[in-house]
């Protein structure tokens, strides 16, 4: 038993190294989490005041806010929504109740999955084609139907998902008092559902918040007020992209103001996504 | 009064052929949602076929002027309309792998933490820091990389680099000078940041799925932690993870905005890491809207097609084998 | 003598006040399959109008499968299917052309599991009785009220008719998917194993209410509990790895049973 102490020795120390090392992996992953926020926080705040909210994007040398960039991507994501959740809703009802056992849902599943991840850049290429090119000129439209696209998978995923956790017996006793199936799906699944359905739309919002690459050759930018959607909007991303990379300092500083706008929107709603989440798992 | 409707069961005839006419308004109804939905799951496949077409259709021009070459070479010249994709490829390529070699090994190193050492009470907060990481968007690490990070590696860390792998002969050409603070491996860097909360919830999930009974077993034996995650662990999970690091590769290469701000747009293959280089995507997100000529849109959009393409089959085979894990544990 | 391998005939027994009795349900060659498992074998059965027939038998006989076709429930599902017949009140309702939504009407189900919709009582009540016919306000409300009253609830609900359906206790629930059931006055009621998810006491009130219940529906019972079916039936069909082994009145099969099979079930050799 002689060899057994150092074996068990060097076992332990190999033990302690990959801990040490999954503890320091840990911190190291966090601390860019805090580094980030710090400098988003910092700058943003800066230059945060009540003129952010209420003037127009300024020519580069003069004080301004972002009304406009917010205006233009608050009317544009709505409308991505009210364009993409029915579509996506209806689809999952598809798949998780009239379709689930068949083929089409499994194709359907696949590629849906492959688009959730597929690359913004290229859904702006695709409307860019379908739209722009066809119409001749940028347009808040266009904007607002690449961002579509991007909703669409999440809200189809969601909706199957949710769905389908709905327990069978509940259907069962929907048909026995000679409930029709749309009627089923319409007045017991979907409100059992609904918390989860709801979910996976604010989460759609939140991914499509910070959106800029389908943006940039769809709506393009905007430097005044405009609510002409068959005309470029300006969006709070593509501002903030113009204004980063441009030398001036006072549209850097407005970037920065932009971007913690963004973010703090999208941390609201994931906050309130999950708020809903833990609601409907304590019912 | 008698009150019929407190007649014992069943309804009368009367009321039979009313129920029967209600319920044959309604089947309109049911029939036409159920083909609604249909046409709705439908649209899912369209919207795919709808992209590939476009793409196709967008790039033909420049495909049929420069034919496969346009796969390799390097010169990219709005001027005399000579294009050539090798260097966006290239940097999209190598970026990715950057990212990579970073982000799974600590994604993974953390998901060991989290499933094995973390006290329970430390497990959600930190749980909910990564998804917080992984719900910022993408264009708020771009500026923070053009601003923060790049003239931090620009300052402190290149130099660095640059005189310790000097006198190594393949390293010193890999991190070869001068210190731009943007380039290849900044961008590399960013997009590693990018990816690993993702990398790490999903190698967390699949942790977590493998049955406690198998790690109460080898921990029976005597086994270590290290021992138990490497021998029991990552085997069984082995699947799960490499369908998420091929998910998180699919992102890394159709990454945009985080890139787009620090890899320095220039339209060559050098040798250096530290060299300044393009995506495909940043390409695209630089110069689509100030390309003038048919064959330079063509280009482009020819771009978004390889970079469609290669996206495809990676998320393709992550999706496959994911597959395999749910049939395996019989989801 | 083996168990399985030979087919005895269904053992039937004329009840002795024949005359008494309607036939309501009549089910005859019925066959049912699971993809290419053939769970049923050849059943043949009636069910009488105003009295209760429990199908007993140990797990996996099919007693549940043979209730799931009286309302035609399984054809929510592919790969299931039924042939033979199943008459209600001459009409067949294994045809393509019954229409199902009419038929579950008819014949409603009470579940093992208490499922209430995701509404307020009032509304699980009234969900079905709006589906077919308008009504005003008041009647609305006096129909919700009586059915409750059917279902023994009323009192322990009328003052929270807008709580939610779940925040009922078991016992209630179940009673409360009773209630609903009663409301669309079907013709005749299953019940698939109704008092197993519930308690002794709640169990107790279940069993009353089918009495107090069967005076104007035709009930069927599916029981894994030998004695809850004695209590509670008047007819009682024995199944055993999906045939129809012995059917009759109830006190005649649990004190002097024909077949073996049943008899050995009964006293518990098997179960």
């Amino acid at each position: 038993m002689a060899r057994a102490p150092s074996l068990y020795a060097s076992r332990r120390r190999r033990n302690a190294i990959t801990m040490g090392l999954s503890f320091g992996a840990t911190a190291f992953g966090l601390s860019w989490l805090v580094l980030i926020l710090a400098v988003l926080l910092w700058e943003g705040f800066s230059g945060l005041s009540l003129a952010v909210f209420t003037e127009m994007t300024p020519p580069p040398g003069a004080a301004g806010g972002l009304l406009n960039p917010i205006m233009g991507s608050l009317v544009m994501t709505t409308i991505a929504v009210l364009i993409g959740t029915p579509l996506g809703i209806l689809a999952g009802t598809y798949m998780a109740e009239y379709g689930r056992y068949d083929k089409l849902t499994s194709v359907v599943r696949f590629i849906n999955d492959i688009l959730l991840s597929a690359p913004s850049i290229v859904i702006g290429l695709f409307v860019y084609e379908i739209m722009v090119a066809q119409m001749g000129h940028f347009s808040g439209w266009a904007g607002a139907v690449s961002l579509a696209v991007i909703v669409v998978p999440v809200v189809v995923r969601t909706t199957e998902d949710m769905l389908t956790l709905v327990p069978d017996t509940l259907r069962e006793a929907a048909a026995s008092i000679g409930l029709p199936r749309s009627l089923m799906i319409q007045k017991v699944a979907y409100r059992a559902a609904r918390a989860g359905m709801i979910t996976g739309v604010l989460l759609a919002i939140a991914r499509i918040s910070g959106e800029t690459a389908p943006l940039l050759f769809t709506a393009l930018n905007n430097q005044f007020w405009s609510l002409d959607l068959n005309a470029p909007v300006a969006s709070l991303p593509v501002v903030i992209f113009q204004f980063a990379l441009s030398p001036y300092k006072d549209w850097q500083s407005l970037a920065w103001t932009g971007a913690l706008i963004i973010t703090m929107a999208v941390l609201a709603l994931s906050i309130i996504a999950r708020l809903l989440a833990a609601q409907r798992r304590s019912s | 009064m008698v009150d019929v409707a407190l007649q014992a069961s069943g309804i009368s005839i009367a009321e039979q052929i009313d129920r029967a006419k209600v319920l044959e308004r309604l089947r309109l109804g049911d029939v036409a949602f159920r083909h609604i939905t249909r046409a709705a799951a439908v649209t899912v496949l369209v919207i795919l076929g709808g992209i590939i077409v476009s793409l196709v259709w967008g790039s033909l021009p420049a495909l049929r002027t420069f034919g496969v070459s346009f796969l390799y070479e390097e010169v990219w010249n709005p001027v005399t309309e000579k294009f050539g994709a090798i260097a966006p490829i290239y940097g999209t390529v190598v970026t990715s792998l950057i990212a990579m070699l970073i982000a799974v090994p600590v994604g993974l190193f953390i998901a060991l933490f989290l499933t094995e050492l973390c006290p329970m009470w430390l497990r959600r907060p930190i749980g909910i820091a990564i998804e917080l990481l992984a719900g910022i968007p993408s264009i708020i690490y771009g500026i923070w990389g053009l601003f923060v990070f790049a003239p931090f590696l620009q300052q402190y860390v290149q130099p660095f680099l640059i005189t310790i792998f000097g006198p190594i002969p393949v390293l010193s050409t890999l991190f070869e000078g001068p210190p731009y603070g943007i380039g290849i491996f900044t961008a590399g860097l960013i997009l590693a940041i990018m990816v690993l909360p993702f990398i790490t919830s999903i190698s967390r999930d699949v942790f977590e799925a493998v049955p406690p009974v198998l790690k109460e077993a080898a921990y029976g034996l005597g086994c270590t932690t290290w021992e138990v995650a490497r021998y029991v662990v990552l085997p069984y999970a082995r699947v799960g993870v490499i369908g998420g690091v091929m998910l998180g590769l699919g992102r890394a290469l159709g990454e945009t905005m985080a890139v787009t701000f620090v890899i320095g747009n220039a339209h060559r293959i050098s040798g250096s890491l530290l060299a300044p280089g393009t995506t495909i995507s940043a390409t695209i997100a630089n110069e689509f809207t100030e390309a003038v000529g048919d064959l330079y849109t063509s280009s482009l959009i020819a771009l978004g097609l390889i970079l469609f393409l290669i996206t495809f089959v990676v998320l393709a085979i992550a999706r496959l084998m994911l597959m395999r894990l749910n049939a395996r544990v019989g989801v | 003598m083996s168990m399985a391998a030979i087919t005895v005939p269904t053992v039937t027994h004329a009840p002795d006040n024949a005359g008494d009795l309607t036939e309501k349900v009549s089910v005859g060659n019925l066959d049912f399959y699971y993809g290419d498992n053939r769970a049923l074998k050849n059943i043949n059965v009636s069910l009488y109008q105003g009295k209760v027939t429990a199908f007993i038998g140990p797990s996996g006989c099919g007693k549940s499968t043979l209730l799931r076709v009286l309302n035609r429930m399984y054809d929510l599902y592919p790969n299931q299917r039924a042939t033979g017949h199943v008459t209600l009140d001459n009409e067949d309702i294994l045809s393509p052309s019954q229409d199902l939504n009419l038929l579950r009407a008819k014949v409603g189900m009470v579940f093992q599991k208490p499922t209430p919709f995701p509404m307020t009582i009032f509304e699980n009540i009234a969900f079905g009785i709006r589906l077919y016919e308008r009504l005003s306000k008041s009647e609305l409300e006096d129909r919700v009220r009586h059915a409750l009253e059917r279902a023994a609830l009323w009192e322990e609900v009328k003052d929270k008719l807008g709580a939610n359906g779940l925040s009922l206790s078991g016992g209630q629930q179940q009673r409360l998917c009773i209630a609903r059931t009663v409301a669309v006055r079907p013709e005749v009621i299953l019940f698939d194993e109704p008092c197993s998810a519930l308690d002794p006491i709640s169990t107790a009130k279940i069993e009353e209410l089918i009495d107090e219940l069967k005076d104007d529906y035709t009930i069927v019972i599916v029981t894994h509990n030998m004695q809850q079916a004695a209590r509670v039936s008047d007819f009682t069909a024995f199944m055993y790895l999906g045939e129809l082994v012995e059917f009759g009145e109830t006190t005649q099969i649990f004190t002097n049973p024909n077949d073996r099979r049943t008899q050995d079930y009964i006293t518990g050799r098997f179960g």
